[in-house]
Protein backbone atom coordinates (compact mmCIF):
# COMPACT_ATOMS: atom_id res chain seq x y z
CA UNK A 1 0.00 0.00 0.00
CA UNK A 2 2.78 2.04 0.91
CA UNK A 3 4.47 1.71 -2.24
CA UNK A 4 1.26 2.33 -4.30
CA UNK A 5 0.77 5.79 -2.60
CA UNK A 6 4.06 6.82 -3.43
CA UNK A 7 3.37 5.84 -7.17
CA UNK A 8 0.50 8.05 -6.82
CA UNK A 9 2.51 10.59 -5.39
CA UNK A 10 4.85 10.88 -8.10
CA UNK A 11 2.41 11.01 -10.71
CA UNK A 12 0.09 13.95 -9.57
CA UNK A 13 3.09 15.96 -9.11
CA UNK A 14 4.73 14.92 -12.37
CA UNK A 15 0.84 15.25 -14.14
CA UNK A 16 0.53 18.84 -12.43
CA UNK A 17 3.90 19.97 -13.40
CA UNK A 18 3.60 18.76 -17.11
CA UNK A 19 -0.38 20.16 -17.39
CA UNK A 20 -0.43 23.37 -15.78
CA UNK A 21 1.27 25.10 -18.56
CA UNK A 22 -1.18 23.53 -20.95
CA UNK A 23 -4.17 24.65 -18.87
CA UNK A 24 -2.56 28.47 -18.63
CA UNK A 25 -2.26 28.68 -21.90
CA UNK A 26 -5.71 27.25 -22.44
CA UNK A 27 -7.07 29.42 -19.51
CA UNK A 28 -5.61 32.81 -20.51
CA UNK A 29 -6.99 32.28 -24.49
CA UNK A 30 -10.50 31.37 -23.29
CA UNK A 31 -10.72 33.71 -20.32
CA UNK A 32 -11.57 37.97 -20.76
CA UNK A 33 -8.90 39.21 -20.59
CA UNK A 34 -9.98 41.52 -17.12
CA UNK A 35 -9.43 38.57 -15.16
CA UNK A 36 -6.01 37.01 -16.67
CA UNK A 37 -3.46 39.75 -18.47
CA UNK A 38 -4.87 43.07 -16.66
CA UNK A 39 -4.84 41.50 -13.21
CA UNK A 40 -1.28 41.66 -11.13
CA UNK A 41 -2.43 38.17 -9.57
CA UNK A 42 -4.56 37.10 -11.96
CA UNK A 43 -7.30 34.10 -10.58
CA UNK A 44 -6.20 30.15 -11.53
CA UNK A 45 -9.28 29.03 -12.51
CA UNK A 46 -11.82 30.30 -15.12
CA UNK A 47 -14.77 32.64 -14.37
CA UNK A 48 -16.16 33.57 -17.68
CA UNK A 49 -15.65 31.77 -21.20
CA UNK A 50 -14.89 33.77 -24.33
CA UNK A 51 -14.12 33.03 -27.83
CA UNK A 52 -13.55 36.91 -28.58
CA UNK A 53 -9.53 36.71 -28.11
CA UNK A 54 -9.39 33.94 -30.59
CA UNK A 55 -11.81 35.48 -33.04
CA UNK A 56 -9.81 38.88 -32.90
CA UNK A 57 -6.65 36.55 -33.43
CA UNK A 58 -8.05 34.67 -36.57
CA UNK A 59 -9.59 37.87 -38.20
CA UNK A 60 -6.22 39.64 -37.52
CA UNK A 61 -4.26 40.42 -41.10
CA UNK A 62 -1.28 39.24 -39.12
CA UNK A 63 -1.97 36.02 -38.84
CA UNK A 64 -3.35 34.94 -42.61
CA UNK A 65 0.07 35.36 -44.66
CA UNK A 66 2.50 33.83 -41.63
CA UNK A 67 0.03 30.99 -41.70
CA UNK A 68 0.78 30.16 -45.34
CA UNK A 69 3.99 30.68 -45.27
CA UNK A 70 4.04 28.68 -42.35
CA UNK A 71 2.19 25.56 -44.10
CA UNK A 72 4.18 26.19 -47.43
CA UNK A 73 7.30 25.50 -45.72
CA UNK A 74 5.61 22.73 -43.53
CA UNK A 75 4.97 20.71 -46.82
CA UNK A 76 8.21 21.14 -48.34
CA UNK A 77 10.21 19.99 -45.96
CA UNK A 78 8.10 17.26 -45.29
CA UNK A 79 8.20 16.12 -48.55
CA UNK A 80 11.48 16.86 -49.31
CA UNK A 81 12.53 14.68 -46.06
CA UNK A 82 10.79 11.70 -47.85
CA UNK A 83 11.90 12.38 -50.94
CA UNK A 84 15.84 12.29 -49.83
CA UNK A 85 15.36 10.42 -46.94
CA UNK A 86 13.93 6.68 -48.19
CA UNK A 87 17.18 6.53 -50.78
CA UNK A 88 19.46 7.60 -48.50
CA UNK A 89 18.63 4.86 -45.96
CA UNK A 90 18.12 2.23 -48.25
CA UNK A 91 21.62 2.94 -49.34
CA UNK A 92 22.66 3.00 -45.79
CA UNK A 93 21.22 -0.53 -45.35
CA UNK A 94 22.57 -1.98 -48.30
CA UNK A 95 26.58 -0.55 -48.74
CA UNK A 96 29.12 -2.33 -46.88
CA UNK A 97 29.31 -1.80 -43.16
CA UNK A 98 32.43 0.61 -42.75
CA UNK A 99 31.13 2.94 -45.74
CA UNK A 100 27.00 2.89 -44.07
CA UNK A 101 29.06 3.79 -40.88
CA UNK A 102 30.52 6.72 -42.45
CA UNK A 103 27.64 8.07 -43.93
CA UNK A 104 25.76 7.82 -40.74
CA UNK A 105 28.60 9.44 -39.21
CA UNK A 106 28.19 12.36 -41.41
CA UNK A 107 24.66 12.98 -40.71
CA UNK A 108 24.75 12.36 -37.14
CA UNK A 109 27.63 15.13 -37.54
CA UNK A 110 25.30 17.70 -39.26
CA UNK A 111 22.68 16.80 -36.51
CA UNK A 112 24.87 18.27 -34.40
CA UNK A 113 25.56 21.55 -36.30
CA UNK A 114 23.99 24.40 -34.29
CA UNK A 115 21.47 26.18 -36.87
CA UNK A 116 22.18 29.31 -35.78
CA UNK A 117 26.02 28.50 -36.85
CA UNK A 118 24.80 27.56 -40.39
CA UNK A 119 21.90 29.92 -40.98
CA UNK A 120 24.51 33.39 -40.92
CA UNK A 121 26.40 32.33 -43.46
CA UNK A 122 23.61 31.56 -45.61
CA UNK A 123 21.71 34.16 -45.45
CA UNK A 124 23.92 36.26 -47.49
CA UNK A 125 24.36 33.38 -49.89
CA UNK A 126 20.37 33.52 -49.86
CA UNK A 127 19.89 37.35 -50.40
CA UNK A 128 22.50 36.91 -53.71
CA UNK A 129 20.79 33.93 -55.12
CA UNK A 130 17.19 35.48 -54.22
CA UNK A 131 16.12 32.42 -51.56
CA UNK A 132 16.43 35.24 -48.78
CA UNK A 133 13.43 35.36 -47.20
CA UNK A 134 11.60 32.84 -49.33
CA UNK A 135 9.79 29.08 -48.56
CA UNK A 136 11.69 27.48 -50.38
CA UNK A 137 14.92 28.85 -49.17
CA UNK A 138 13.95 28.24 -45.42
CA UNK A 139 12.26 24.58 -46.25
CA UNK A 140 15.62 24.00 -47.64
CA UNK A 141 17.68 25.14 -44.19
CA UNK A 142 14.91 23.19 -41.74
CA UNK A 143 15.35 19.90 -43.63
CA UNK A 144 18.77 19.52 -41.91
CA UNK A 145 16.99 19.32 -38.57
CA UNK A 146 14.75 16.41 -39.81
CA UNK A 147 16.79 14.59 -42.66
CA UNK A 148 19.19 12.49 -39.93
CA UNK A 149 15.63 11.86 -37.56
CA UNK A 150 13.96 10.58 -40.49
CA UNK A 151 17.06 8.47 -41.96
CA UNK A 152 17.40 6.61 -38.46
CA UNK A 153 13.48 5.79 -38.62
CA UNK A 154 13.41 4.96 -42.00
CA UNK A 155 16.76 2.90 -41.99
CA UNK A 156 15.13 1.44 -38.71
CA UNK A 157 11.81 0.19 -40.79
CA UNK A 158 13.80 -0.94 -43.71
CA UNK A 159 15.37 -3.60 -41.50
CA UNK A 160 12.71 -4.33 -39.77
CA UNK A 161 11.34 -5.97 -43.18
CA UNK A 162 12.71 -9.72 -43.17
CA UNK A 163 15.53 -10.07 -45.61
CA UNK A 164 13.44 -13.17 -47.52
CA UNK A 165 11.02 -10.70 -48.93
CA UNK A 166 13.36 -8.75 -50.79
CA UNK A 167 15.80 -11.64 -51.93
CA UNK A 168 12.33 -13.02 -53.42
CA UNK A 169 11.63 -9.85 -55.02
CA UNK A 170 15.05 -9.93 -56.48
CA UNK A 171 14.79 -13.33 -57.95
CA UNK A 172 12.09 -12.40 -59.78
CA UNK A 173 14.26 -9.94 -61.71
CA UNK A 174 13.63 -6.45 -59.79
CA UNK A 175 16.20 -4.17 -60.03
CA UNK A 176 17.25 -2.42 -56.82
CA UNK A 177 15.33 0.57 -57.57
CA UNK A 178 12.12 -1.22 -58.11
CA UNK A 179 12.66 -3.59 -55.16
CA UNK A 180 12.85 -0.38 -52.90
CA UNK A 181 9.90 1.55 -54.40
CA UNK A 182 7.60 -1.36 -55.26
CA UNK A 183 8.45 -3.77 -51.95
CA UNK A 184 10.14 -2.24 -49.48
CA UNK A 185 8.33 1.11 -49.48
CA UNK A 186 4.96 -0.44 -49.39
CA UNK A 187 5.55 -2.37 -46.26
CA UNK A 188 7.24 0.75 -44.15
CA UNK A 189 4.25 2.95 -45.22
CA UNK A 190 3.28 3.48 -41.36
CA UNK A 191 7.15 4.74 -41.10
CA UNK A 192 6.77 6.60 -44.00
CA UNK A 193 3.80 8.61 -42.56
CA UNK A 194 5.39 8.75 -39.12
CA UNK A 195 8.20 10.55 -40.69
CA UNK A 196 6.14 13.20 -42.93
CA UNK A 197 4.37 14.02 -40.26
CA UNK A 198 7.13 14.53 -37.61
CA UNK A 199 8.94 16.45 -40.41
CA UNK A 200 6.07 18.64 -40.78
CA UNK A 201 5.71 19.64 -37.11
CA UNK A 202 9.35 20.38 -36.81
CA UNK A 203 9.41 22.78 -39.43
CA UNK A 204 5.84 23.82 -38.38
CA UNK A 205 8.13 25.02 -34.94
CA UNK A 206 11.22 25.59 -36.35
CA UNK A 207 12.62 29.26 -34.64
CA UNK A 208 16.04 30.08 -35.61
CA UNK A 209 16.14 29.51 -39.74
CA UNK A 210 12.69 30.99 -39.62
CA UNK A 211 13.64 34.63 -37.68
CA UNK A 212 17.44 34.44 -39.94
CA UNK A 213 16.22 33.36 -43.20
CA UNK A 214 13.20 34.76 -43.29
CA UNK A 215 12.20 37.66 -40.91
CA UNK A 216 10.37 40.25 -43.75
CA UNK A 217 7.53 37.73 -44.23
CA UNK A 218 7.83 35.45 -41.26
CA UNK A 219 6.52 32.17 -40.02
CA UNK A 220 3.75 31.30 -37.49
CA UNK A 221 6.46 31.32 -34.38
CA UNK A 222 8.28 34.32 -35.66
CA UNK A 223 4.87 36.70 -35.61
CA UNK A 224 4.47 35.19 -31.98
CA UNK A 225 7.33 36.43 -30.99
CA UNK A 226 7.30 39.95 -32.46
CA UNK A 227 4.10 40.27 -30.91
CA UNK A 228 5.90 39.32 -27.56
CA UNK A 229 8.51 42.19 -28.11
CA UNK A 230 5.81 44.62 -29.16
CA UNK A 231 4.43 43.82 -25.47
CA UNK A 232 0.77 42.55 -27.39
CA UNK A 233 1.31 39.38 -25.15
CA UNK A 234 -2.44 38.59 -25.63
CA UNK A 235 -2.23 38.14 -29.50
CA UNK A 236 0.72 36.16 -28.58
CA UNK A 237 -1.07 34.09 -26.63
CA UNK A 238 -3.73 33.21 -29.10
CA UNK A 239 -1.62 32.61 -31.90
CA UNK A 240 0.48 30.35 -29.75
CA UNK A 241 -3.03 28.23 -29.02
CA UNK A 242 -3.55 28.26 -32.82
CA UNK A 243 0.06 27.28 -33.60
CA UNK A 244 -0.27 24.52 -31.46
CA UNK A 245 -3.52 22.78 -32.41
CA UNK A 246 -2.22 21.24 -35.45
CA UNK A 247 1.08 19.33 -33.97
CA UNK A 248 -1.16 18.40 -30.30
CA UNK A 249 -3.79 16.53 -32.72
CA UNK A 250 -0.76 14.92 -34.26
CA UNK A 251 1.24 14.43 -31.10
CA UNK A 252 -1.79 12.17 -30.06
CA UNK A 253 -1.75 10.43 -33.06
CA UNK A 254 1.50 9.42 -33.41
CA UNK A 255 2.05 8.63 -29.77
CA UNK A 256 2.83 5.56 -30.75
CA UNK A 257 5.57 6.10 -32.79
CA UNK A 258 7.39 8.64 -30.38
CA UNK A 259 9.38 5.83 -29.00
CA UNK A 260 12.61 6.31 -27.54
CA UNK A 261 13.55 3.68 -30.13
CA UNK A 262 12.80 5.92 -33.37
CA UNK A 263 14.64 8.95 -31.19
CA UNK A 264 17.39 7.15 -30.55
CA UNK A 265 17.98 3.95 -32.37
CA UNK A 266 19.34 5.37 -35.14
CA UNK A 267 22.04 7.52 -33.31
CA UNK A 268 22.80 4.21 -31.80
CA UNK A 269 24.06 3.39 -35.17
CA UNK B 1 26.92 -8.03 -57.94
CA UNK B 2 29.71 -5.12 -58.72
CA UNK B 3 27.06 -3.05 -60.09
CA UNK B 4 25.10 -3.32 -56.99
CA UNK B 5 27.79 -1.99 -54.98
CA UNK B 6 27.72 1.20 -57.18
CA UNK B 7 24.13 1.57 -57.35
CA UNK B 8 24.11 1.51 -53.38
CA UNK B 9 26.60 4.64 -53.29
CA UNK B 10 24.37 6.36 -55.80
CA UNK B 11 21.08 5.95 -53.51
CA UNK B 12 23.52 8.00 -50.52
CA UNK B 13 24.81 10.53 -52.85
CA UNK B 14 21.74 13.17 -53.04
CA UNK B 15 21.28 13.38 -49.54
CA UNK B 16 25.69 13.84 -48.93
CA UNK B 17 25.61 16.68 -51.94
CA UNK B 18 22.73 18.22 -49.82
CA UNK B 19 24.35 18.34 -46.31
CA UNK B 20 27.77 19.37 -47.99
CA UNK B 21 25.93 22.45 -49.11
CA UNK B 22 23.69 22.97 -46.86
CA UNK B 23 25.63 22.18 -43.78
CA UNK B 24 28.95 21.52 -44.07
CA UNK B 25 29.88 24.37 -46.31
CA UNK B 26 28.31 27.29 -44.29
CA UNK B 27 29.75 26.05 -41.10
CA UNK B 28 33.23 26.41 -42.26
CA UNK B 29 32.60 29.37 -43.89
CA UNK B 30 31.41 30.62 -40.39
CA UNK B 31 34.73 29.37 -39.20
CA UNK B 32 36.64 31.04 -41.94
CA UNK B 33 34.99 34.38 -41.90
CA UNK B 34 35.84 34.30 -38.10
CA UNK B 35 39.08 35.04 -39.01
CA UNK B 36 38.69 37.72 -41.95
CA UNK B 37 38.43 41.36 -41.69
CA UNK B 38 36.38 43.64 -44.45
CA UNK B 39 39.24 43.58 -46.49
CA UNK B 40 39.55 39.66 -46.11
CA UNK B 41 43.08 39.98 -44.17
CA UNK B 42 43.69 37.40 -41.60
CA UNK B 43 42.59 38.55 -38.23
CA UNK B 44 41.95 37.58 -34.72
CA UNK B 45 39.90 41.37 -34.06
CA UNK B 46 36.97 39.76 -34.10
CA UNK B 47 37.62 37.45 -31.22
CA UNK B 48 38.99 40.24 -29.49
CA UNK B 49 36.26 42.10 -29.78
CA UNK B 50 33.63 39.75 -28.35
CA UNK B 51 35.11 39.99 -24.91
CA UNK B 52 33.75 43.56 -24.76
CA UNK B 53 30.75 42.16 -26.08
CA UNK B 54 29.85 39.83 -22.93
CA UNK B 55 31.49 37.36 -24.39
CA UNK B 56 32.58 35.35 -20.85
CA UNK B 57 29.28 35.80 -19.12
CA UNK B 58 27.47 33.69 -21.80
CA UNK B 59 29.99 31.28 -22.06
CA UNK B 60 29.34 30.70 -18.13
CA UNK B 61 25.93 31.37 -18.45
CA UNK B 62 25.24 28.83 -21.71
CA UNK B 63 27.76 26.73 -19.37
CA UNK B 64 25.22 26.37 -16.04
CA UNK B 65 22.04 26.10 -17.90
CA UNK B 66 23.42 23.19 -19.95
CA UNK B 67 24.47 21.50 -16.54
CA UNK B 68 21.24 22.67 -14.50
CA UNK B 69 18.88 21.62 -17.44
CA UNK B 70 20.69 18.16 -18.03
CA UNK B 71 20.44 17.43 -13.82
CA UNK B 72 16.78 18.72 -13.89
CA UNK B 73 15.68 16.50 -17.10
CA UNK B 74 17.98 13.15 -16.00
CA UNK B 75 16.57 13.28 -12.82
CA UNK B 76 12.57 14.01 -13.78
CA UNK B 77 13.46 11.19 -16.91
CA UNK B 78 14.26 8.33 -14.63
CA UNK B 79 11.09 9.26 -12.37
CA UNK B 80 8.47 9.47 -15.39
CA UNK B 81 10.34 6.60 -17.22
CA UNK B 82 10.54 4.57 -14.04
CA UNK B 83 6.46 5.08 -13.44
CA UNK B 84 5.19 4.13 -16.75
CA UNK B 85 7.51 0.83 -16.58
CA UNK B 86 4.75 0.12 -13.48
CA UNK B 87 1.09 -0.91 -14.11
CA UNK B 88 -1.71 1.77 -12.11
CA UNK B 89 -4.80 2.83 -12.97
CA UNK B 90 -5.26 5.97 -14.90
CA UNK B 91 -1.63 5.35 -16.73
CA UNK B 92 -3.09 6.27 -20.32
CA UNK B 93 -3.52 9.65 -19.12
CA UNK B 94 -0.65 9.73 -17.64
CA UNK B 95 1.61 8.51 -20.70
CA UNK B 96 -0.35 11.62 -22.65
CA UNK B 97 0.05 14.00 -20.15
CA UNK B 98 3.73 13.26 -19.97
CA UNK B 99 3.80 13.31 -23.73
CA UNK B 100 1.52 16.11 -24.68
CA UNK B 101 4.51 19.11 -24.09
CA UNK B 102 6.75 17.66 -26.94
CA UNK B 103 3.59 18.88 -29.27
CA UNK B 104 4.29 22.56 -28.14
CA UNK B 105 6.66 24.83 -29.72
CA UNK B 106 9.71 26.18 -28.45
CA UNK B 107 8.28 29.57 -28.51
CA UNK B 108 4.68 28.12 -27.26
CA UNK B 109 6.21 27.09 -24.36
CA UNK B 110 7.86 30.68 -24.24
CA UNK B 111 5.00 32.38 -24.40
CA UNK B 112 2.73 30.11 -21.81
CA UNK B 113 6.09 30.57 -19.11
CA UNK B 114 5.98 33.88 -19.49
CA UNK B 115 2.46 34.13 -18.48
CA UNK B 116 3.36 31.87 -15.27
CA UNK B 117 6.98 33.51 -14.57
CA UNK B 118 7.11 37.32 -14.60
CA UNK B 119 8.88 39.86 -12.70
CA UNK B 120 6.07 41.30 -10.87
CA UNK B 121 2.52 39.33 -10.87
CA UNK B 122 1.90 36.12 -12.98
CA UNK B 123 0.15 33.02 -12.59
CA UNK B 124 3.14 31.77 -10.60
CA UNK B 125 3.68 34.36 -7.99
CA UNK B 126 -0.45 34.29 -7.71
CA UNK B 127 0.19 30.78 -6.30
CA UNK B 128 2.58 31.97 -3.95
CA UNK B 129 0.49 34.46 -2.65
CA UNK B 130 -2.36 32.38 -2.30
CA UNK B 131 -0.24 29.93 -0.23
CA UNK B 132 0.41 33.20 2.01
CA UNK B 133 4.05 33.35 0.33
CA UNK B 134 5.76 36.46 -0.65
CA UNK B 135 5.60 37.06 -4.47
CA UNK B 136 9.42 36.63 -6.35
CA UNK B 137 10.90 38.12 -9.09
CA UNK B 138 11.76 35.38 -11.06
CA UNK B 139 14.61 37.36 -12.99
CA UNK B 140 15.72 39.43 -10.48
CA UNK B 141 19.42 38.18 -11.11
CA UNK B 142 21.61 35.79 -13.05
CA UNK B 143 20.83 33.29 -11.13
CA UNK B 144 17.13 33.55 -10.34
CA UNK B 145 16.67 33.71 -14.28
CA UNK B 146 18.66 31.05 -15.08
CA UNK B 147 16.47 28.57 -12.80
CA UNK B 148 13.57 29.92 -14.55
CA UNK B 149 14.54 29.13 -17.91
CA UNK B 150 15.47 25.62 -16.67
CA UNK B 151 12.15 25.13 -15.71
CA UNK B 152 10.43 26.16 -18.37
CA UNK B 153 12.83 24.36 -21.14
CA UNK B 154 12.76 21.13 -19.12
CA UNK B 155 8.87 20.83 -19.20
CA UNK B 156 9.07 20.89 -23.09
CA UNK B 157 12.00 18.60 -23.21
CA UNK B 158 12.15 15.82 -20.53
CA UNK B 159 9.30 14.11 -22.32
CA UNK B 160 12.19 13.11 -25.21
CA UNK B 161 14.92 11.84 -22.30
CA UNK B 162 11.70 9.72 -20.51
CA UNK B 163 10.71 8.22 -23.67
CA UNK B 164 14.54 7.23 -24.53
CA UNK B 165 15.05 5.99 -20.87
CA UNK B 166 11.80 4.08 -20.99
CA UNK B 167 13.18 2.27 -24.04
CA UNK B 168 16.15 1.58 -22.22
CA UNK B 169 14.39 -0.02 -19.39
CA UNK B 170 12.04 -2.11 -21.23
CA UNK B 171 15.36 -3.64 -22.32
CA UNK B 172 16.36 -4.88 -19.26
CA UNK B 173 15.21 -8.44 -18.74
CA UNK B 174 12.67 -8.96 -16.05
CA UNK B 175 14.89 -11.66 -14.87
CA UNK B 176 17.69 -10.09 -13.46
CA UNK B 177 15.32 -8.00 -11.52
CA UNK B 178 13.36 -10.93 -9.85
CA UNK B 179 16.63 -12.47 -9.07
CA UNK B 180 17.94 -9.83 -7.34
CA UNK B 181 14.89 -9.37 -5.55
CA UNK B 182 15.17 -12.93 -4.32
CA UNK B 183 18.84 -12.34 -3.19
CA UNK B 184 17.00 -9.71 -1.32
CA UNK B 185 18.05 -6.58 -2.83
CA UNK B 186 15.14 -3.48 -2.25
CA UNK B 187 14.00 -1.35 -4.96
CA UNK B 188 16.14 1.32 -4.41
CA UNK B 189 19.17 -0.93 -4.73
CA UNK B 190 17.93 -2.47 -7.42
CA UNK B 191 17.72 0.56 -9.11
CA UNK B 192 20.92 1.91 -8.72
CA UNK B 193 22.83 -1.30 -9.12
CA UNK B 194 20.86 -3.34 -11.87
CA UNK B 195 18.57 0.01 -13.85
CA UNK B 196 21.23 2.88 -14.61
CA UNK B 197 24.69 0.24 -15.12
CA UNK B 198 22.08 -0.97 -17.80
CA UNK B 199 21.24 2.24 -18.44
CA UNK B 200 24.43 3.93 -19.13
CA UNK B 201 24.14 4.20 -22.98
CA UNK B 202 20.52 5.06 -23.07
CA UNK B 203 21.95 8.20 -20.26
CA UNK B 204 24.39 9.18 -22.59
CA UNK B 205 22.69 9.03 -25.48
CA UNK B 206 20.30 11.24 -23.77
CA UNK B 207 22.82 13.65 -22.72
CA UNK B 208 24.09 13.92 -25.91
CA UNK B 209 21.12 14.63 -27.77
CA UNK B 210 19.55 17.07 -24.80
CA UNK B 211 22.85 18.32 -24.12
CA UNK B 212 23.22 19.62 -27.61
CA UNK B 213 20.31 21.29 -27.87
CA UNK B 214 21.04 23.24 -24.37
CA UNK B 215 23.64 24.97 -25.80
CA UNK B 216 21.78 25.81 -28.79
CA UNK B 217 18.65 27.38 -26.56
CA UNK B 218 18.22 29.96 -28.28
CA UNK B 219 13.91 30.93 -28.67
CA UNK B 220 13.32 30.27 -24.97
CA UNK B 221 15.97 32.66 -23.35
CA UNK B 222 14.83 35.56 -26.57
CA UNK B 223 11.74 35.62 -25.67
CA UNK B 224 11.97 34.81 -21.62
CA UNK B 225 15.02 37.07 -20.77
CA UNK B 226 15.90 38.97 -23.83
CA UNK B 227 19.40 39.89 -23.95
CA UNK B 228 20.25 39.57 -20.06
CA UNK B 229 21.59 37.43 -18.86
CA UNK B 230 23.27 36.72 -22.44
CA UNK B 231 23.86 32.87 -23.70
CA UNK B 232 25.63 32.21 -26.62
CA UNK B 233 23.28 32.02 -29.02
CA UNK B 234 21.42 35.54 -28.15
CA UNK B 235 24.85 36.89 -28.07
CA UNK B 236 25.68 35.79 -31.85
CA UNK B 237 22.06 36.87 -32.51
CA UNK B 238 22.41 40.64 -30.83
CA UNK B 239 25.56 41.16 -32.57
CA UNK B 240 23.96 39.45 -36.31
CA UNK B 241 21.02 41.84 -35.92
CA UNK B 242 22.69 45.09 -34.74
CA UNK B 243 25.64 45.45 -36.11
CA UNK B 244 26.14 46.17 -40.00
CA UNK B 245 29.13 43.27 -40.69
CA UNK B 246 28.39 39.57 -39.65
CA UNK B 247 31.95 39.28 -38.47
CA UNK B 248 31.51 39.30 -35.03
CA UNK B 249 28.35 37.00 -35.06
CA UNK B 250 30.21 34.64 -37.13
CA UNK B 251 33.38 34.46 -34.55
CA UNK B 252 31.40 34.16 -31.61
CA UNK B 253 29.59 31.24 -33.55
CA UNK B 254 32.50 29.45 -33.87
CA UNK B 255 33.05 29.45 -30.35
CA UNK B 256 29.63 28.18 -29.36
CA UNK B 257 30.93 25.41 -32.31
CA UNK B 258 34.25 24.78 -30.39
CA UNK B 259 32.25 24.25 -27.47
CA UNK B 260 29.89 21.82 -28.61
CA UNK B 261 32.72 20.04 -30.41
CA UNK B 262 34.22 19.61 -27.09
CA UNK B 263 31.13 18.50 -25.07
CA UNK B 264 30.27 15.27 -27.61
CA UNK B 265 34.04 14.52 -27.38
CA UNK B 266 33.59 14.88 -23.49
CA UNK B 267 30.66 12.61 -23.47
CA UNK B 268 31.49 10.06 -26.02
CA UNK B 269 34.52 9.56 -23.93
CA UNK B 270 32.63 9.26 -20.23
CA UNK B 271 30.02 7.53 -21.49
CA UNK B 272 28.87 4.17 -22.23
CA UNK B 273 28.35 5.14 -26.16
CA UNK B 274 29.42 2.73 -27.84
CA UNK B 275 29.06 1.20 -31.63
Amino acid sequence: MRKQFLLYIGVIIISIYFFYPIYILFLVSFSPIQFTLKMLYPLQYPISITFSNLIVAIHSFELIDPMIKSLKTALSVATLSIIIGIPTAYGISRLPQKISYLVITIIFIVDMMPSIVTAIPISSEFISLGLYDTFIGLALMQELIVLPLVTFILVGAFQSIPKEIEYQARIDGLGMVRTLYRILVPLSKPAIIASFLLSWMFSWDEFTYAIILSPIRPTLPIIIYDNITRGNLLASTSFALIVSIPVLILTIILQKYLKGEYLAGGLKG
Amino acid sequence: MNREKYISYLFVIPALIYVGIFSFYPTLDAVYLSFRNSHGQFTLDNYLALTTFGLYHSILNTIFITIGALLLQLFLGLIVASILMKEFRGKNIFSTIVILPIGFATVVSAVTFSLIFSSIGGYANSILLSLGLHPINWYANTPSSIITLILADSWKNTPLISLILLSGMVSIPPEIYQAAAVDGAGPIRRFFYITIPNLKSFIAISLIIRGISEFNIFALPLILVGYRPLFLTTLVYELYSTTATYFYSVAAASILLAFITVFIVIIIKLGGYKK
